[in-house]
């Protein structure tokens, strides 16, 4: 697995792990392909609503434009700033997941609070061999994104084992 | 009972024929389609006759079964359903009965099981009739309380809340945003009443009707629903168990066990607050009834004052009080509020600028009372109290928001007009996050979000802005209590 850092590889550790830079190219795909759609819509919504073109709804288009030009910036820093930022760790007791672009959060879920784990994965993670861990408590869900496959996978088969062991303890 | 098990009183087969019959006469009424009357008469007998042979259909093909283990409700009908719900998995087991339930002499038996899936409706609402419902609850509460059987019977510890209390309760629980709109229209319709009596104003298609419609929406329909829903609301603890019981047109029994209890949220609104009011709300998950009930928090103290509501809440819950050592927001988490008030206040005065000229242009000159005379100036005047409210919600947030992380509990204070103090045990904390924007990680603050299960599935509680390490250690200390518990 391509890690960047020299903390230590597998599904639990004591130390935060990051992500593979490949979570970069698959925000700029997904970010790319957004902005397309919405620079599309705003290009035609200028071309067949001539209304937006007056000088009564000029400010109202300057500003859209201005909004425009601030989500491709968004778009294009957004990406190595929130590889640069996330760290994750399991530990036998908890998740801890630290993330953020302009607004940075700090997630902690106890595994004994855990319910639920699923790997998820959508067209472009799919296609650069990446998946997302939902980490569902009877208060929300957690996610660990932009995985690498095994990774995920293991961090679901560890997560199960310990809510298992953790249930048979019970018993 | 036989083999396959027990039927549901008939009663359900009105119940639900009216249930489905109004729904579609409302459906039928916002679709505005154009019938004759004997058209719809005739469209409505045929739809009468289907849906009592559908729902006759389903009740003689619907079996409910109380076993050792489980009580298992299986329906037979085209969509096939069996449910198991285990008596351990079990979180409550109350009684509701509604208009028709007396004139049959029926009470409807609600499970609820403890999960925030599906947390508002219970697993499994069954009529019967009444003895048989006491019975079976009696049965069921065996299962759950493990021999240690709850009674709604009436003991000394029964605390009773008078008729006026009610009426207060109705009247002053009702949100203040809300009162503030209710209040607005009353006016509003008030003036223009005046005005088209005094020949000032012409009545316009409706009159002063509309202002007055939305006064009773806002204002009145809520507050005496409240009355309605909390008619003769009486409470009491019994061991570990809490007993509610209210209700003039549907009665409600319900009883929780106190280990069910994730918060409890001690409440007032502005106008209680005035009149040093509050109310007692428990977070209890799998409460819920299929009345429109399930989306209300059981309220276990209507507002009372603050020295009822102190012995109250050592008389029900002494598991959520504890030594409390408030802390407020520090000198960060004013720069804060004040930056981001002063940046949201001049975004928005910019932003309305332009508009407030185009709305003083389209609308001089035109309509009737307070709302007709303020158009032109309407968007200046709504700017003006935005920004005059975001520096009220500035200045009273400092002073009103609290944190405090006890050994066994914390507690989160809240709230601008209504105010909040939700205490927690970090016991029933399922996730906690701790939350940073740029103006706070500059002044050194931050935020915490707490998520819970509650009566309405889950609910989060965020916390106001303070030093990162402070609200970190509620996570840890999360941490701990789960890691110890585990181990």
């Amino acid at each position: 697995m391509d890690m960047e850092t020299s903390e230590p590889t597998g599904a639990e550790t004591d130390s935060y792990r990051r992500l593979n830079r490949k979570c970069m190219l698959s925000m700029y795909i997904t970010n790319g392909i957004t902005y397309t759609i919405l620079l599309a819509a705003f290009i035609l919504l200028l071309i067949f609503v001539p209304a937006l073109r007056e000088s009564t709804f000029s400010i109202v288009t300057i500003l859209a434009a201005a909004g425009m030009v601030l989500l491709l910036v968004y778009f294009i820093v957004g990406p190595r700033i929130y590889y640069d930022r996330y760290r994750y760790m399991i530990t036998a007791d908890k998740v801890d997941v630290r993330y953020g672009i302009i607004i940075l959060r700090h997630i902690l879920v106890p595994i004994e609070r855990v319910h639920q784990v699923e790997v998820s994965r959508g067209p472009v993670n799919n296609m650069l061999g990446l998946a997302n861990v939902n980490i569902t408590t009877a208060g929300g869900v957690a996610t660990i994104s932009y995985l690498e496959i095994d990774e995920a996978e293991k961090i679901v088969e560890r997560l199960t084992e310990l809510i298992n062991s953790m249930l048979r303890d019970r018993e | 009972m036989s083999e396959q098990g027990l039927r549901l009183h008939p009663i359900i087969i009105v119940e639900n024929t009216i249930r489905t019959a109004i729904g579609l006469l409302v459906l039928i009424f916002v679709a505005g389609v154009p019938l004759d009357i004997p058209i719809l008469a005739a469209i409505a007998a045929v739809a009468l006759v289907v849906l009592l042979v559908f729902y006759y259909r389903q009740w003689k093909l619907t079996f409910v079964r109380f076993g050792e283990t489980d009580i298992v409700v299986e329906r037979k009908t085209l969509f096939k359903l069996k449910k198991t719900i285990p008596y351990s998995r079990i979180a409550s087991v109350n009684l509701n009965r509604g208009v028709l339930n007396r004139l049959s002499g029926t009470s409807k038996l609600m499970v609820n099981i403890n999960s925030g899936h599906n947390a508002v409706r219970p697993e499994a609402s069954l009529t019967f009739e009444q003895h048989l419902a006491d019975r079976f609850r009696n049965d069921i509460s065996r299962h759950i309380y493990r021999g240690e059987m709850p009674s709604f019977e009436e003991t000394e510890q029964m605390v009773r809340f008078t008729t006026m209390d009610v009426i207060l309760h109705g009247l002053f629980s009702v949100s203040t945003q809300q009162t503030i709109i209710g209040g607005f229209f009353l006016l509003n319709s008030i003036v223009d009443q005046y005005r088209i009596t005094v020949g000032e104003a012409d009545a316009g298609p409706g009159g002063t009707f509309i202002s007055l419609l939305l006064f009773f929406i806002f204002l009145v329909l809520p507050a005496v629903r409240h009355m309605i829903y909390y008619y003769g609301f009486k409470v009491h603890r019994q061991g570990d168990t809490i007993f509610l019981e209210h209700g003039l047109i549907r009665t409600y029994k319900t009883s929780f066990r106190i280990s069910r209890i994730n918060a409890i949220r001690v409440k007032n609104t502005l106008a209680s607050r005035l009149l040093r009011r509050s109310s007692i709300e428990a977070e209890v998950v799998g409460i819920g009834s299929d009345d429109g009930s399930g989306t209300t928090r059981p309220l276990i103290s209507l507002l009372a004052n603050d020295a009822k509501t102190q012995s109250l809440l050592q008389e029900l819950v002494p598991e959520f009080i504890y030594e409390r050592q408030a802390e407020k927001q520090p000198a960060g988490a004013r720069r804060v509020l004040i930056t981001e008030g002063v940046i949201a206040s001049v975004i928005l005065i910019a932003v309305m600028a332009y508009p407030s000229l185009l709305a003083y242009d389209a609308f001089s000159g035109t309509g009737n009372g307070i709302i007709g005379a303020l158009l032109p100036y309407a968007i200046p005047i709504v700017t003006a109290l935005v920004v005059a409210a975001i520096a009220y919600s500035v200045s009273v947030s400092l002073k009103v928001r609290e944190v405090d992380t006890g050994e066994e509990l914390f507690t989160f204070v809240n709230g601008i007009l209504d105010r909040e103090a939700v205490i927690m045990s970090y016991d029933n904390v399922q996730m906690v996050h701790v939350v940073r924007g740029p103006l706070a990680r500059h002044f050194d603050v931050s935020s915490a979000q707490v998520f819970l299960l509650s009566s309405m599935g889950k609910s989060m509680i965020s916390s106001g802005l303070f030093p990162e390490d402070r609200l970190e250690k509620i996570g840890n200390i999360v941490m701990e209590r789960a890691a110890a518990m585990k181990h």
